[in-house]
């Protein structure tokens, strides 16, 4: 009987070689296993094994069983595996490229503008948006400029035709529509909604009527932030700028304030920085921003009592700070939005 | 403005470095555009020789060995020269060993071609006084031996270009800058000193010179001064006036004619000399021009005049523009004996319009459009006659004609110290604030107040009109003080309950989403030519979008689309053949809606499918329906879920879609819109772009933004198993899958009642062919159904979805396949 056992695993294995398909392991099961199976024969042959002998017949018996079955599970492993295969096809190429599109990329002017509203939620200003389509009021009247001033020339802005009407863009009166020249409209008409204090930014995008070249743009965009509440010192402002200028081009720039002129700010500064991270830029100072201290009839115009409440403003260039951190030579390639260019600030 | 430095040592003890002025200048607000510097640079080591003796040098044939004597007593030195153009007794430069020539040559004492030579004689060339460097430069004048080359030739000067702001019309001027200057570092201001008294010939009479002087135009001039000289004698300037105008850029043209540019520059006040004879009818008219009237001015050119212009006439025509330019035909010139000068003030906005409109900038213009101070005007006329007398000769025929007044400007500004303390930032002290005050010739007073403390009052001089307000005080005190002593001081940042706008969140996570789906963002400009616009949308109202001043033909619109930007953004790739095919922007676009435009926020991406692409693995090209999903997702992050609105094909007036692939989500009348599918193949023709462009346009009122969002509620879901039914349909070929499964939700929905729910239908399969009806097309849809308590039964589902079959035999044209 033990011998039968022994013949029959022996065969199983050499049997096992010429199994490749399920159908052979099937018919390979039954041969063995089956109702008629060599092994089942042998189980009904354990009744006339003497007794004594019946305790080991039965483990060896276990044991062969116990082989086959591991023998059947390889068996259907390796069938399953070659089955896989074939459904796969033929191993990849791991050095082809694939065939889908490339990384996408943020354009480097919308890095830069979120870059600096980031440092500047750090400190608790929010971001605010407002129409690039605007009114004289917004744009200069309530903004301290004289209606003779030079920047509201038709040399220098572009103005809307008389007939224009803009369902979304209110007016104070009956002024013209224009484009705006700066962002600090967009300040304006916060503050006519909200009360002090207030810590906002506007990025957005400007217009100037200034024939284009290296470093002028029809349009061009800007970063303004304001600042009101009680007691707001020139102290204040130039602590911000230090830490904004600290925080864009690194802990060792410093900063330079240069009394200058706009009409809606009272002083009024340009600031410079210096950094020794510019290399090619040298330690030279480089204009980076304008700034000042609100003026009084800037916050009677929206209604802030100037009395109570001072403030500063800033407002800088992201082309001109843009080509500063990627040290980019020429205004015009970031409107031509070559993939070569954009991919290189991806 | 250019501002020379020899000329403020006229008003100001300056010994500083140019370098320390420039600084200066930048730090108290006049950005330095410029340095210049003429005459000799300090050459200690460059003194005045004699040559002595001249030999052939014994090595070379070119050379001499010459003997020079630089010092009286001393033996005289051996130098190498190479030149020929002087001769034995000649004085000439020599630069000495340790001498350092411009452009830092330095001077040693060394061996040439064997014979040693102690030194150099010198060229013009070498030494920067000429071009000359053809030889030696002689002194023809034979100095003294010895003497330095910088004794013979003074004048060195540092010329500064600076920028003034429009504030500040006292600083276009040497005086202006010198007060400055001297407030920052601390000197003495001088003021131009007067050689003669002007007690005229003919006291309070009549001037004989001219008759009448009348200003018509009194609104734009309210003061005229016009004072006769006669007897003058008008010939070149003397030396010292013509180097000092040529030192800040002018021309010199005549003595009285310098004389008046020089008071120009050196008080701010333009003048205007008129030969006296060739003012007609002896009357001075200031009046407006009369439309179309003509006058030659200065530089030659004819200008036809209109209404809106002043002119200064006499009898019969105009002399000069007035404030801006003279006419050739009132000039002074070498025949002129008698003159009238003028100096006036003029309306800042009449001349600048007049200046404008001519296209004619001019010193004079350029100080009347920033404002003169009408106190000063006298002055000046003083100061300009006081030198006509020095240096031209004549007579002050009369006490002059004026018109008009000196306006009342008794400025005065009351505040507290501690104001400029507390919003300068500033720790300083009364007396500093006080001091910084009056050296800007702004005089200062205090008194105390009923409540023991004490204000002060500042005077306000009349070149002052900047200054207006306690605030403008706070600028003067940081600008002297040094904006270098505003303290270092921690960021304030107390916290506000204020987010970003919602528009700004919106277009952030729109831009990731796109980067993300391999896009790449451009930036194009908002301005478009009236014939693209044209082209592309035939519905733009393109009447509403026009700049009433274009600078050019093609920026002449506002931007309706970003579609023709984002696709010369493809012709350009293609060309450059970048392999740049999936683009996107972000921005503001400007639709007509009912009459009025309206600005809208505007995210638009393109594909492009180029013909004949080759690949080693091709993927299916993008279609209608990848730009439907993007489209449904840049949707869903700004809050709105188009998958519910109608959808329907682009009006037909908006050709840059192609018919048929592409459709209309939603419409801009209610806030949001999106435009979405192939781009019209026509019009890509254009743009040699051989393929297909899949496009999508979103749009958002700004002011949809305005509210914001609902933070979600949890809704819970079941957690039993769903059961699922297909149900496959004939329908037309017409009729939309969309309105198709909307039916079946409705039927569905009603079918289970409350009982439980039809939580989805999909469509799953759609074919239309063999085995299909013509004109119809398959549909198969997917239904699930689920309840929220408790695991559905085979039959209740059946029960329910029988009912939706009735219905649709009952209620639509819809066969279903079995």
């Amino acid at each position: 009987m033990e011998e039968k056992l022994q013949s029959i695993l022996e065969r199983a294995k050499q049997g096992a070689r010429e199994v490749s398909t399920r159908a052979d392991l099937e018919s390979f099961k039954a041969r063995l296993v089956g109702p008629k199976g060599e092994l089942t024969e042998v189980m009904k042959g354990m009744a006339s094994v003497p007794r004594e002998d019946k305790p080991r017949v039965g483990r060896r018996l276990n044991e062969v069983k116990g082989e086959l079955e591991s023998l059947f599970a390889e068996l259907l492993g390796a069938i399953e595996a070659k089955e896989s295969a074939a459904r796969l096809g033929p191993s990849i190429d791991p050095s082809l490229p694939s065939p889908d599109g490339g990384p996408g990329s943020l354009h480097p002017l919308a890095q830069v503008r979120e870059e600096i509203c980031s440092i500047l939620r750090k400190v608790g200003f929010s971001v605010v948006e407002g129409p690039e389509v605007e009114t004289e009021y917004y744009c200069f009247d309530a903004l301290n400029t004289p209606s003779d001033h030079p920047a509201r020339d038709l040399q220098d802005t572009y103005y809307l035709p008389e007939s224009a009407r803009f369902s979304n863009v209110s007016k104070m009166k009956r002024e013209r529509y224009l484009l705006r020249t700066h962002t600090s409209s967009v300040q304006i008409r916060h503050m006519l909604k909200t009360s002090p204090p207030v810590r906002v930014v506007s990025p957005g995008r400007c217009f100037r009527r200034d024939t284009a070249d290296a470093t002028h743009s029809a349009n061009f965009h800007q970063v303004e932030g304001l600042y009101v509440d009680q007691d707001v010192s020139v102290k204040d402002l130039k602590a911000l700028l230090d830490y904004f200028i600290r925080s864009l081009l690194g802990q060792d720039a410093r900063t330079r304030f240069r009394p200058h002129f706009f009409p809606y700010t009272e002083p009024s500064f340009e600031v410079d920085f210096s950094s020794s991270h510019l290399e090619k830029l040298g330690s030279r100072w480089i204009e980076i921003a304008g700034c000042g201290m609100v003026h009084p009839a800037v916050f009677e115009s929206v209604g802030y009592d100037p009395e109570k409440y001072s403030g500063f403003a800033f407002g800088m260039g992201i082309e001109r700070i843009a080509m500063i951190l990627y040290g980019v030579d020429d205004i015009r390639y970031f409107y031509q939005n070559d993939l070569r260019f954009l991919q290189q600030f991806a | 403005m250019k501002i020379s430095t020899q000329w403020l040592q006229e008003y100001i003890d300056l010994d500083h470095s140019p370098e320390a002025v420039e600084e200066a200048l930048t730090l108290i607000g006049f950005e330095v555009e410029g340095v210049e510097k003429t005459g000799l640079p300090e050459m200690p080591g460059v003194v005045v020789g004699e040559v002595l003796e001249s030999q052939p040098h014994p090595n070379a044939d070119r050379l001499s060995v010459c003997r020079v004597s630089v010092y009286e007593g001393e033996e005289p030195r051996s130098i190498v020269c190479g030149a020929k153009n002087y001769k034995v007794g000649d004085r000439v430069p020599v630069a000495l060993p340790g001498a350092e020539l411009p452009g830092g040559f330095k001077i040693k004492a060394s061996k040439l071609r064997g014979v040693r030579s102690e030194g150099m004689m010198c060229s013009g060339r070498e030494l920067g006084i000429s071009d000359d460097a053809e030889g030696l430069l002689i002194l023809r004048e034979r100095p003294e031996i010895g003497t330095s080359i910088n004794e013979l030739f003074p004048g060195g000067d540092v010329v500064y270009d600076v920028e003034v702001t429009p504030n500040r019309p006292d600083c276009l001027s040497h005086v202006g800058m010198a007060r400055e200057l001297a407030a920052y570092f601390g000197l003495e201001l001088r003021y131009p000193e007067f050689t003669h008294s002007f007690s005229p010939e003919n006291p309070g009479g009549q001037p004989q010179l001219i008759e009448s002087v009348t200003v018509e135009a009194e609104e734009d001039c309210p003061l005229y001064m016009a004072f006769p000289v006669t007897g003058v004698k008008v010939g070149p300037s003397p030396e010292w006036l013509r180097r000092i105008l040529v030192s800040v850029g002018l021309r010199p043209v005549n003595n009285v004619v310098d004389i008046t540019n020089y008071v120009l520059l050196e008080l701010g006040q333009p003048l205007h000399a008129f030969d006296a004879a060739k003012i007609g009818g002896r009357k001075l008219v200031i009046r407006r021009a009369r439309e179309g009237e003509k006058l030659v001015t200065l530089d030659d050119k004819e200008r036809e005049l209109s209404k809106s212009m002043m002119v200064i006439a006499d009898a019969g025509k105009p002399l000069v523009v007035a404030g801006v330019m003279g006419s050739i035909d009132a000039e002074v010139d070498e025949s002129t004996t008698d003159i009238v000068l003028e100096s006036a003030c003029f309306r800042a906005g009449s001349i600048r319009n007049t200046s404008r409109r001519l296209n004619l900038s001019t010193d004079s213009s350029y100080r009347f459009e920033r404002g003169v101070d009408p106190r000063g005007v006298k002055y000046a006329a003083q100061r300009a006659l006081d030198l006509i007398l020095d240096i031209a000769g004549g007579r002050i025929d009369s006490d002059g004609i004026q018109v008009g007044h000196e306006p009342e400007l008794q400025q005065e500004i009351t505040l507290d110290f501690e104001f400029i303390r507390r919003r300068g930032g500033l720790e300083i002290a009364d007396q500093t604030i006080e001091e910084i005050l009056e050296s800007l010739e702004l005089k200062v007073s205090r008194y105390d107040t009923s409540d023991m403390g004490h204000k002060w009052v500042v005077q306000i001089p009349g070149f002052r009109t900047d200054l207006e307000a306690p605030i403008d005080l706070v600028e003067e005190v940081v600008r002297i003080h040094g904006t270098d002593k505003i303290p270092e001081a921690p960021v304030r940042c107390i916290g506000l309950d204020a987010d970003d706008d919602r528009q700004v969140v919106f277009s952030r996570r729109a831009a990731d989403y796109l980067a993300g789906q391999h896009f790449n963002e451009c930036f194009n400009y908002s301005l478009r030519s009236w014939e693209e616009l044209h082209k592309w949308f035939s519905n733009a109202g393109m009447d509403s979008l026009r700049l009433s001043n274009p600078l050019s033909s093609d920026q002449s619109h506002l931007r309706w689309s970003l579609i023709p930007g984002l696709l010369d953004v493809l012709k350009l790739n293609r060309y450059r053949k970048t392999g740049g095919v999936r683009f996107f922007e972000r921005g503001r676009t400007f639709r007509e809606l009912e009459g009025a435009v309206a600005e809208v926020n505007t995210v638009c991406f393109v594909i492009f499918n180029p013909e004949g692409v080759r690949s080693w693995k091709t993927r299916e090209p993008a279609d209608f329906y990848t730009a439907k999903n993007l489209i449904l997702n840049l949707a869903q992050l700004a809050g709105f879920d188009l998958s519910a609105e109608e959808v329907g094909p682009v009006p037909m007036t908006n050709s840059a879609w192609q018919e048929g692939h592409s459709a209309k989500l939603g419409d801009l009348f209610r806030g949001v819109e999106a435009r979405l599918g192939l781009l019209n193949l026509a019009l890509l023709k254009a743009y040699d772009l051989e393929g297909t462009v899949v496009s999508g346009i979103l749009e958002i009122l700004p002011e949809k933004f305005e509210q914001a969002l609902p933070r979600p509620t949890f809704q819970p879901f079941s957690s039993y198993p769903a059961a699922e039914r297909d149900l496959a349909l004939l329908v037309h070929r017409d009729e939309m899958a969309g309105a198709v499964r909307r039916k079946l939700e409705t039927f569905g929905r009603r079918a289970a009642g409350d009982s439980f729910d039809l939580e989805n239908v999909a469509l799953f399969d759609l074919y239309e062919g063999k085995g299909i009806p013509e004109g119809q097309k398959s549909l198969a849809f997917s239904l699930i159904f689920r309840a929220a308590d408790r695991t559905l039964t085979e039959e209740e589902v059946n029960q329910v979805f029988q009912k939706v079959q009735d219905d649709i035999a009952k209620e639509t044209s819809y066969r279903i396949r079995k």
